[in-house]
This record gives structure tokens, C-alpha cells and sequence, in this order.
């Protein structure tokens, strides 16, 4: 296997194992999160050291574990061979489109380790704060920026990958469209989403960054008063312009993360309940529809940033639709099942799981389209098992999923069945009693984002359910031993 | 190189670029709305001229790319280098205009306007710089008599594109003249 080979199938294992290392450091960050919630005085962890350790955990999982995995890593494996494909239509923009995805990482670790502190404005960087430069704290200095430089670079990466994936099924197929399978269609929607956000984050970094370094104000507006230190240098920009843009990028990436899952799970469910996938047409127009309405809805993350009554309902109303192309997919799952003769190998379970992560998810996101119910539920942690839900769990069961199902073309061998079974249900149950939880102390009006609980009288008594919820994490995390476990006897068996 | 793919690959590539610059454009048309700071700025001379010689390097490599399909190879060879000497002339005249700008007083950080004058030039700079390489690309080519009326992907992709910035270049214009001249 050459370093830099132009093989879709050395990249996409390379793909892989990229996230591999980039989800096992995310789960080691988000382990220290939640030690230090429970024990707030131990070992010196700072607010804004626990700040940076937030912001680098979601920067890397989203970034370089659910855009990077699902997309990149099983697209290039699987796609070309399922449209009867030889190859990519572009090998040396897909080399580069991956050396690009290492150079992005390579630089958000030095952000971490930057002079002055890691970046701590979490991954959506909302100015004024993160506009400013050191003078807003530490970490908002050279950190901050190494954090801007990187994500611009991501984007370079991932229009590159997009290019590739849409030319690859537009002129490299052997079959018609509308027999491709559900697979290669959401590989090819998400192509179009990550296409059509990334190439809009990229300006909006470059705007943000020259906030930092060049001195104008696009998202600064007059008067700021930072620190003890008045910015008579700024005038006239706006932080919502910035919100705009990011969450324009930001919410087509929730689909861009979990649209690809949703085509690797009809495929499992199919294969495994021995039954075609129920209504072929509806998913595969249910993938464009979320696809086309995920463009249309970044305005619920601003509901309470202060826009316009009237625009908050036509996005709420937006936001719900999404609830149809959904259920018509989850539906047509339960259908594909129905009266199949099902076997319950690891990939089935985790798409199984993937079913229940998404119906859950999902209903919570009914509460939060709500402009009404949002202005409560915002920034609490309501929000927080939300997205880790519908976004991170479930994509990252699709992970799984694949993974198990496609171990002969991404590890050389099949995975052991009985361990990925002990896999899955300590997973399953173990996130569900992580974020389960963490409705209930949202909805007690648990905020986000603070590093230390135990000074706020009224979330007292929510300290046992974190404690539960970190010993939960803690459980969850030494479960995924097992699947480290079984990769590396499948390797062994490899070699054998 | 595939042919159909490499079109395609460059038709998905532009509607990435229309992408960002619809998102620098509504930045600014959302941060004039909002910040009632906007002042009109002096647009430098050479624009003008620059904008003639973008537009006469499209022609002429438009022109070029016909020639290559009758196979009349010689006179491909000339407009193309033509052709991309005007592109490059292009750039060094954007060069120019920023340093007249900078001799007027007008900077990146001395007004919004002024910010996203720079901003939208310099993306499409850096869009004309990678342009130019596949221009020079070609040129490397063709003097080595590589290329033929079956060989002409690399041509055909790099002219498109280079229509392409035309096209932008207009509509940038429009919007500074508008916005901010």
C-alpha cells in the first residue's frame, strides 16, 4: 500500500483509519469533559481549558469523524464497485482531497497546542469573541486562528472530494439512475450538500479571519467593549451576519453526516432481512428532500439570536417539514423488514440501532423546531443529547454498521460476530444512558458549556444524574475496547 | 483524462465558486444594510483596460480552441500563447490596481467597502491564478505538439473556465460599481 496512492481503495482505508485516530482522541477529550463535571476540582482543569477541550472535541468529530467516515472512508470503498465503476473519476484530486483532509487535522492539533491556549469558541466560533484576537482571552489568539486556518482548509478538501464523488456517479456509472443503489444515491446527495456548504463556510472563514488578522470589521460591530479595552477600530459589522453564514454550512452538515448512514443502513437492513428495500423511490426522493429542505432551515439555530419574528416561523415551519421525508424513510425500514427472515449479525443490530438513535433523535428536534419551546431549551444540555443523538450516535452507528458489514474490504477479513454482538448492546444501551439523562437536566434548565456545575444552587440536585451520566460515558467508552479488540484479531486473522 | 467527467468535474467546480461568491456578495449586500459606515471608494484607472484584456484573452483563447478542432495546430499554438500572455497580463494588471488603491489611501481595514473590494478581487485572483496554471499548463502542451482535435480536454476545460471568470469578472464589477464605487 503506497503513501500516496491514487487506488479509491487504499484512499478510502486511509479515509478510515484517519477518523479511527481522529474519533478514539474525540472520545478521549470528551472522557476528560466529563470527569472534570463530576469532579470540578481535580487536577487543575481549567473553564477555559475545559472550554478548549469542548471545542477541539466537537471540531474533530464533526469534521474528521462524521464528514470524514461515512462519505469519504465507505464512499470510496464501496461506491465505484457498486455502480460497476473501475475507478474514481478524478485518482489525483482524490490523493489530494485526503493529504489535504491530513493537513487540515495536522493544523487543528497545533491549534490545540498553540501558545496562549487552545481555541475555545466551540465549533461554531460565533463572533464578536472569536473576532477580536488574544485581547477576548486566552485562547483567542494564535489557537483561534490555527482553528480558522484549518476548517478553510477542510473545506478545500471536501469540495475536492465532492467534485470527485458527483463525477464519479454522473459519468462513471453503469447503471441507470434510478437502479443505483440507495447507497451510491446518498454518497451522491451528500456529495451535492458538501459541495454547496463547504464552498460557502470557506468565504465566511476567510471574512472571519481577516476580522482577526486584517484589521476590518465584517462581523464586529461598533463600540465593543472587550476585556476592560474599548475597539474604536471596529464599526458597523454584524455577528449574525456570521451566524448566517456558518449555520447555512452548519446545518447541511447534520445531513452531510447522517445521509450517507441512512443509505449504508437500507442497504444492511436489505441484505439482512433477505427482502428488497421497501419503496426504492420514495427513499431515494425522501434523500433529496432532506437534502433540499436541510438547505432551507439554518435559521432554528438563531431563533433566540434576535432575527425576525416572522422569518423564525417560516424556518420552524421548514424544520418540521423535514419530519416527513423522515418518517417516510423510517417506514419504509420497518416495511423492509417486515416479514423478512431476519439475522441478527453486528452490521444488522447496529442498523437496527441506527433506526432507534434516528426516531429518537428525531422527535426531540420536533421540541426544538419550536421558536417558542427553543427559547427555553436553547443552550441547555436538551440540545446537547439532541444532536449527539440524531447526529453522532447515529451516524456513527452507520460507522459501525458498515464497518461490520464491509470488514473483508476495509480490514482484509470478516469481524468476529459473537464480539461485535456484545459490542453493539453495550454501545446501545450505553449511549441511551448517557443522553436519556440529559434531556431530563435540560429540561431542569441545565445550561451548556459551563465547566463547573457545583457553584449553581439549582442544579444541585442534577448532580447525580451527571454522575450517572459520566460513569455511563465511562462504560461506553471501555465497551468500544471490544471493536478495537476485534479489528485487531481480524488483522491477525489477515495475516494468517 | 476522461473527457466527460472533466467537464463535468469543472461544471461542478464553478458551481462551487458561484457558491462563494454568492456568499461574499450577500455578506455585502447584508452588511451595507446593516452598518450605515459604507464609503464610496475610487475604483483605480486600470481596471478598465484590465477588463479589456481579461475579455480579449477569452476570445482569444476561444479562438484557439476552434483552430485545434480543424487540427490547424501552428496557429493554435499562437493564440493560445496569446491567448494566455493577456490572462497573465490580467493579473499583473489586478497587481497594479491594488497598489494604486493602496497609494489612494484605500486598504483592506480603512472601510467596509474598501474590505470587500479587496476580498472579491483577491477571489477571484486567486480563482485567475489557478486559471493561468492550466492555461500554461496547455501551453506546455501544445509547444510540445502533444495536443490534437482528439486530444483537447485540457483545452476545452481551461477555456470554459476562463469564460467562467470572464462572466464573474463582469458581475464583480457590477456589484463594486454599484456597492461601492
Amino acid at each position: 500500500m503506497t503513501v500516496f496512492s491514487r487506488d479509491h481503495r487504499v484512499i478510502g482505508r486511509q479515509y478510515f483509519y484517519l477518523s479511527l485516530v481522529a474519533v478514539l482522541a474525540g472520545t478521549v477529550l470528551s472522557l476528560v469533559m466529563r470527569f472534570h463535571l463530576v469532579n470540578p476540582d481535580a487536577y487543575g482543569i481549567t473553564p477555559e481549558l475545559y472550554l478548549s477541550l469542548m471545542t477541539m472535541h466537537g471540531t474533530i468529530m464533526v469534521f474528521f469523524v462524521l464528514t470524514t467516515a461515512p462519505q469519504n472512508a465507505f464512499g470510496n470503498l464501496i461506491l465505484p464497485r457498486q455502480i460497476g465503476a473501475e475507478r474514481m473519476a478524478f485518482p489525483t484530486l482524490n490523493m489530494l482531497s485526503f493529504w489535504t483532509t491530513v493537513l487540515s487535522l495536522v493544523v487543528m492539533s497545533a491549534a490545540f497546542l498553540a501558545q496562549g491556549g487552545g481555541p475555545l469558541s466551540g465549533w461554531t466560533a460565533y463572533p464578536p469573541l472569536s473576532a477580536v484576537g488574544a485581547i477576548a482571552g486566552p485562547g483567542q489568539g494564535m489557537g483561534q486562528t490555527l482553528w480558522l486556518v484549518s476548517i478553510a482548509i477542510f473545506c478545500l478538501a471536501s469540495v475536492m472530494s465532492a467534485m470527485n464523488f458527483i463525477a464519479t456517479v454522473i459519468d462513471f456509472r453503469t447503471v441507470e439512475l434510478m437502479a443505483m443503489p440507495l447507497t451510491c444515491w446518498n454518497w451522491f446527495v451528500t456529495a451535492i450538500l458538501m459541495l454547496l456548504a463547504f464552498s460557502v463556510l470557506l468565504p465566511a472563514c476567510m471574512l472571519l479571519l481577516l476580522d482577526r488578522v486584517g484589521g476590518t470589521s465584517f462581523f464586529l460591530p461598533a463600540g465593543l467593549l472587550v476585556g476592560d479595552q474599548l475597539l474604536t477600530a471596529k464599526s458597523g459589522g454584524s455577528p449574525l451576519l456570521w451566524q448566517h453564514l456558518f449555520w447555512f454550512f452548519g446545518h447541511p452538515e447534520v445531513y452531510i453526516a447522517i445521509l450517507p448512514g441512512m443509505g449504508i443502513v437500507s442497504h444492511v437492513l436489505s441484505v439482512y432481512s433477505k427482502r428488497p428495500v421497501f419503496g426504492y423511490k420514495a427513499m431515494v426522493y425522501s434523500s433529496i428532500a432532506i437534502a433540499v429542505l436541510g438547505l432551507l432551515v439554518w435559521g432554528h439555530h438563531m431563533f433566540i439570536s434576535g432575527i425576525n419574528p416572522y422569518s423564525t416561523m417560516a424556518f420552524s415551519v421548514l424544520t418540521m417539514a423535514i419530519g416527513v421525508p423522515s418518517a417516510v424513510k423510517t417506514f419504509n425500514w420497518i416495511l423492509t423488514l417486515w416479514g423478512g427472515q431476519i439475522m441478527f449479525a453486528p452490521a444488522m443490530l447496529f442498523a437496527l440501532g441506527f433506526v432507534s438513535m434516528f426516531v429518537t433523535g428525531g422527535m426531540t428536534g420536533l421540541f426544538l423546531a419550536q421558536p417558542i419551546l427553543d427559547q427555553y431549551f436553547h443552550d441547555t444540555y436538551f440540545v446537547v443529547a439532541h444532536f449527539h443523538i440524531i447526529m453522532a450516535v447515529a451516524a456513527i452507528f452507520g460507522i459501525f454498521a458498515a464497518t461490520y458489514h464491509w470488514a473483508p474490504e476495509v480490514l482484509g477479513a470478516a469481524m468476529h460476530a459473537g464480539l461485535g454482538k456484545w459490542h453493539f448492546y453495550l454501545t446501545f444501551i450505553g449511549c441511551y444512558a448517557i443522553f436519556l439523562p440529559m434531556h431530563f437536566v435540560g429540561i431542569a434548565g441545565n445550561p451548556r458549556r459551563y465547566s463547573d456545575f457545583t457553584t449553581f444552587q439549582f442544579l444541585a440536585p442534577l448532580m447525580p444524574i451527571h454522575r450517572w451520566i459520566t460513569w455511563s460515558a465511562y462504560a461506553t467508552a471501555g465497551a468500544q475496547m471490544l471493536f478495537l479488540l476485534n479489528m485487531v484479531m481480524t488483522w491477525r486473522k489477515k495475516k494468517q | 483524462m476522461d473527457r466527460k467527467a472533466s467537464l463535468t468535474g469543472l461544471f461542478v467546480l464553478m458551481c462551487a465558486s458561484v457558491m462563494t461568491f454568492t456568499a461574499i456578495v450577500s455578506a455585502l449586500v447584508v452588511r451595507r444594510g446593516l452598518g450605515h459606515d459604507f464609503q464610496a471608494m475610487p475604483l483605480p484607472w486600470i481596471l478598465w483596460p484590465n477588463t479589456a484584456m481579461l475579455l480579449l484573452s477569452s476570445v482569444l483563447l476561444d479562438l484557439a480552441r476552434r483552430q485545434l478542432r480543424r487540427n490547424h495546430r501552428i496557429s493554435f499554438n499562437w493564440l493560445w500563447g496569446a491567448g494566455t500572455l493577456l490572462g497573465a497580463g490580467f493579473l499583473a494588471g489586478q497587481i497594479v490596481a491594488w497598489r494604486q488603491l493602496g497609494e489612494a489611501g484605500v486598504y483592506l481595514a480603512s472601510n467596509a467597502s474598501h474590505s470587500f473590494f479587496y476580498v472579491l478581487t483577491w477571489t477571484h485572483a486567486a480563482h485567475a491564478a489557478g486559471g493561468l496554471l492550466a492555461l500554461l499548463f496547455v501551453a506546455w502542451k501544445a509547444f510540445r505538439f502533444e495536443l490534437g482535435p482528439s486530444r483537447r480536454t485540457a483545452v476545452e476545460v481551461s477555456t470554459f473556465f476562463w469564460h467562467f471568470l470572464d462572466v464573474l469578472w463582469l458581475f464583480l464589477m457590477l456589484i463594486i460599481h454599484h456597492y461601492a464605487a
